[in-house]
């Protein structure tokens, strides 16, 4: 999978199952935090966010610390999307 | 005056009867087991703390199982324990009913919803879905154990059945129930089990309340009803001791967050406080906390900041536990069962232990009892927190043994502002009378609604459209009233009152239909928290900054009329300053076509859809704030059955008044008294549509009307089947006045 088509793909998600209304994917910082400071987003809209992704992507974000890196940015979490898929 | 509590009744996945349950906590049992309801594939957990046994069929009429439900079966039970314990019987003298809860009989219509919404076309009445309303538990109990004279079914999610009690104790206090039976009641539905699933709130194994390893609740069901009298009623029948006293009771909101609490504990401590100022009682007087205690990782040591804050020093001492490492988070049923059993435990003089806590967590620092504890109880205060930061605390005493509750002066009550969302879009508190003019019918279906040109739709992500329409007409009935409810000066917390006949019936169908299609674990974690009944006054709370006391209430196609009056209930004793209180209904195939006519009736003209908020307010608080009235509220009413002389109370009408109504027609059965029978009738339903919220514009109308001085007194006047609501507004006007009678 293409990293960059990950990304687009990702934001376009977000926009969607967040409803980050008033909000384009090309506004989202590929290195900017998702949580706390970056896009405000919380803990239930990595619930949400997690389960999109297995949806979309049929990959799964484990839970607990390890979502914590995931979910650093868009990178990150598109980063873990390529390489579970090139692992599966 | 003293609340006197005489009779209790429980049905809990420990057993049935109260007595039964309260053996069982106290011996440490827990009710956990594999799920038997329902099997869903790909589910995370089975475990869950069941009703065994348990069926509509038990108290339905025979041959009517199908339009009942567990929870209508649950309730009907507990509330018969409950009057047979006090002695009292419906038959012999009037009873009220108030009923928490948050899914009624989803349990038995979720699947109904997901199977009939593949083809709207073929979505037709059925009458299995008559359990589908949050009313249907109390319309059943009403049908099986009433006559009930005063009868309304309350949600603030998992507080609602806190707040059943809460409002019994209004009425009592108020002087217009002798006796009131009020408690929760939930049963299982996949719908909740998956949606908790969804949220991770689960903990696969028996929950560990408060302990460091504690992973999530379990989800359980039940019912409790506690029977509430004043001592001097209670006395007249004979009564010459009860079980407990409530003494004391505070409601807020938190205004924070749709899932997550406050992690201060900030309005829960606030709430607590205002429990003990109510009863006139200090934390040294309390020697038991019933915490709401659900496991969850935020909730419990949230509880536990918000206890040593309201506790101090006291908090070393107080003995706190929570019932739902034995029979679950048990949802709208919660607030009432944790009642009943902080009651028990007052009658018993022992603690119920928390069972499943090992190894306290250093961040919830409490007295915990892990082992059933004999000591003197005198008060016992039991918590709830629902979605929606709606936070709930009830304080419970051994008789006599405190000072007796002063009772304060009945207050006046008047409406500063009303707004709608509807056909005619946003329309102020001088504008509803538009809806009294001639002109076109609406067109049919959904209203032109653009959240972004109300609402900062950033802020607003959260809420579904229901949630919108809601906050944008609690927004513009504030604005309209110059009310801030951010604004310190105030100096009383806003609160709201607002409820859907049906709920979120779309969001449900579409929730449920994506676990069939998709699988459980594609549950939406953002979309569950809006299906509870009191999601759109929660999420209007949140966007708004009310902090006052939040819920929802639903009765049919009266819902905003029931809200009105309960507001009124509640502001005229001292429960709320200023509280907007109305509904929102939404246009949906399935309301159209299956719910409507199967609860409602069949109804005459274009079906919409629509928001409105009536702003009341202590006269007195008005007063003060310098603000003069759009009208007072001097006079209202309901009933259960044909009303049959309900309205004969009715002061008289002046030279300029009018009745009015949201639907077309007035009841059939009301007789107007001589004195209203030739005052002209005026409906909204041509111009506002015809749908369950038509009333809360009717009282907009009204109200717009009087305010302008084109009236001086409405009559507004809703029913539904076997239900009604009257409610008197008059213009604030003096004698020599233009525009005055």
């Amino acid at each position: 999978m293409d990293p960059a088509d990950v990304r687009q793909k990702l934001k376009e998600l977000m926009v969607t199952e967040l409803n980050l209304e008033g909000k384009e994917p090309t506004d989202i910082d590929d290195a900017a935090p998702l949580f706390g400071s970056g896009l405000g987003l919380d803990s239930l809209d990595a619930l949400q966010l997690a389960m999109s992704v297995e949806e979309k992507f049929g990959v799964r974000i484990p839970e607990g610390d390890d979502a914590r890196s995931i979910f650093a940015s868009v990178n990150a979490l598109a980063d873990h999307i390529v390489s579970a898929k090139a692992a599966a | 005056m003293r609340i006197w509590v005489t009779g209790i009744g429980v049905v809990s996945p420990l057993g049935r009867g109260a007595g039964v349950t309260m053996d069982r906590l106290l011996a440490g049992d827990r009710a956990f087991g594999e799920l038997s309801l329902f099997n869903l594939p790909e589910m995370r957990t089975r475990l869950a703390a069941e009703v065994r046994g348990l069926s509509a069929a038990e108290v339905a009429p025979e041959g009517d199982a199908e339009a009942w439900s567990r929870t209508d079966a649950m309730s009907v039970l507990a509330v018969r324990e409950a009057l047979a314990q006090a002695g009292v019987a419906p038959t012999r003298g009037p009873i009220d009913l108030i009923v928490g809860g948050t899914t009624a009989g989803m349990y038995e219509t979720e699947d109904l919803l997901a199977e009939l919404s593949r083809d709207a076309d073929a979505i037709k009445p059925l009458r299995a879905m008559l359990t589908h309303p949050l009313s249907s538990t109390a319309d059943h109990v009403r049908a099986a154990v009433g006559p009930f004279r005063r009868v309304r079914s309350v949600c603030s999610a998992c507080s609602s059945g806190a707040n059943a009690l809460l409002l019994a104790a209004a009425w009592i206090r108020a002087g217009v129930s002798r006796c009131v039976v009020a408690g929760g009641a939930d049963g299982l539905c996949r719908l909740t089990y998956t949606g908790f699933g969804a949220l991770s709130a689960v903990d696969p194994n028996p929950c560990r309340p408060f302990d460091k390893r504690r992973a999530g609740l379990n989800l359980g069901e039940g019912a409790a009803f506690l029977v509430l009298e004043p001592e001097e009623a209670s006395r007249a029948r004979g009564v010459t001791r009860p079980i407990a006293e409530l003494v004391g009771w505070g409601v807020g909101a938190e205004a924070h967050h749709i899932t997550n609490p406050e992690r201060e504990g900030r309005t829960a401590a606030r709430v607590m406080q205002a429990a003990l100022a109510k009863a006139r009682l200090s934390p040294a007087d309390i020697d038991h906390v019933n915490a709401h205690g659900t496991a969850t990782p935020l909730n419990d040591s949230m509880e536990a900041a918000a206890i040593r804050a309201c506790f101090g020093p006291e908090a070393e001492r107080v003995l706190v536990s929570s019932v739902k490492g034995q029979i679950g988070h048990t949802l709208g049923a919660a607030g009432a069962i944790e009642a009943a059993v902080s009651v028990m435990t007052i009658a018993r003089g022992e603690v119920p232990p928390t069972m499943g806590l090992e190894e306290v967590d250093p961040a919830c620092p409490l007295a915990h009892t892990t082992r059933a504890t004999k000591a003197n109880v005198r008060a016992v205060m039991s918590n709830s927190f629902g979605f929606g930061g709606t936070d709930t605390s009830l304080v419970f005493a051994a008789p006599d043994v405190f000072a007796a509750p002063e009772v304060p002066a009945r207050r006046s009550v008047v409406v500063v502002s009303a707004a709608t969302i509807g056909p005619l879009g946003v329309l102020g508190a001088r504008e509803n009378d538009a809806y009294l003019e001639p002109g076109p019918a609406p067109a049919p279906g959904p209203i032109h609604f653009q959240a972004s040109e109300h609402l900062d739709v950033g802020r607003a992500r959260r809420l579904d459209r229901a949630g919108r329409l809601s906050a944008v007409a609690i927004q513009r009935a504030l604005g309209d009233a110059n009310l801030d409810p951010l604004d310190p000066s105030i100096g009383a917390e806003v609160g709201a009152i607002l409820g859907a006949a049906f709920g979120s019936v779309d969001g449900s169908t579409a929730f449920m239909r994506r676990i069939y299609e998709k699988g459980v674990k594609f549950a939406s974690p953002a979309d569950f928290p809006n299906l509870v009944p009191s999601s759109p006054v929660g999420h209007a709370s949140i966007y708004l900054g009310l902090r006052g006391p939040v819920f929802a209430v639903a009765d049919l196609g009266v819902t905003a009329e029931c809200a009105v009056v309960t507001a009124a209930d509640l502001i005229a004793v001292g429960e709320g300053e200023v509280l907007a209180a109305g509904s929102v209904e939404e246009a949906s195939p399935m309301i159209e076509r299956c719910l409507g006519p199967v609860c409602s009736g069949e109804a005459r003209g274009v079906r919409s859809e629509g928001a409105s908020a009536i702003l009341l307010e202590a006269e007195e608080h008005a007063k003060a704030r310098g603000i003069r009235p759009l009208a007072h509220l001097p006079w209202w009413t309901s009933w259960r059955g044909a009303g049959e002389g309900a309205l004969d109370g009715a002061p008289e009408p002046p030279k300029r008044a009018a009745i009015l109504t949201g639907q077309e027609d007035l009841p059939p059965g009301l007789c107007l008294p001589e004195a209203w029978a030739a005052v002209p009738h005026r409906a909204v339903a041509p111009r506002s549509g015809v749908h369950e919220g038509a009333g809360g514009f009717a009282m907009a109308a009204a109200l717009a009307a009087i305010a302008r001085g084109e009236l001086d007194a409405a009559l507004v006047v809703g029913h539904a089947p076997e239900r009604g609501y009257a409610l008197l507004l008059t213009a604030e006007r003096s004698p020599d006045e233009p525009g005055s009678s």
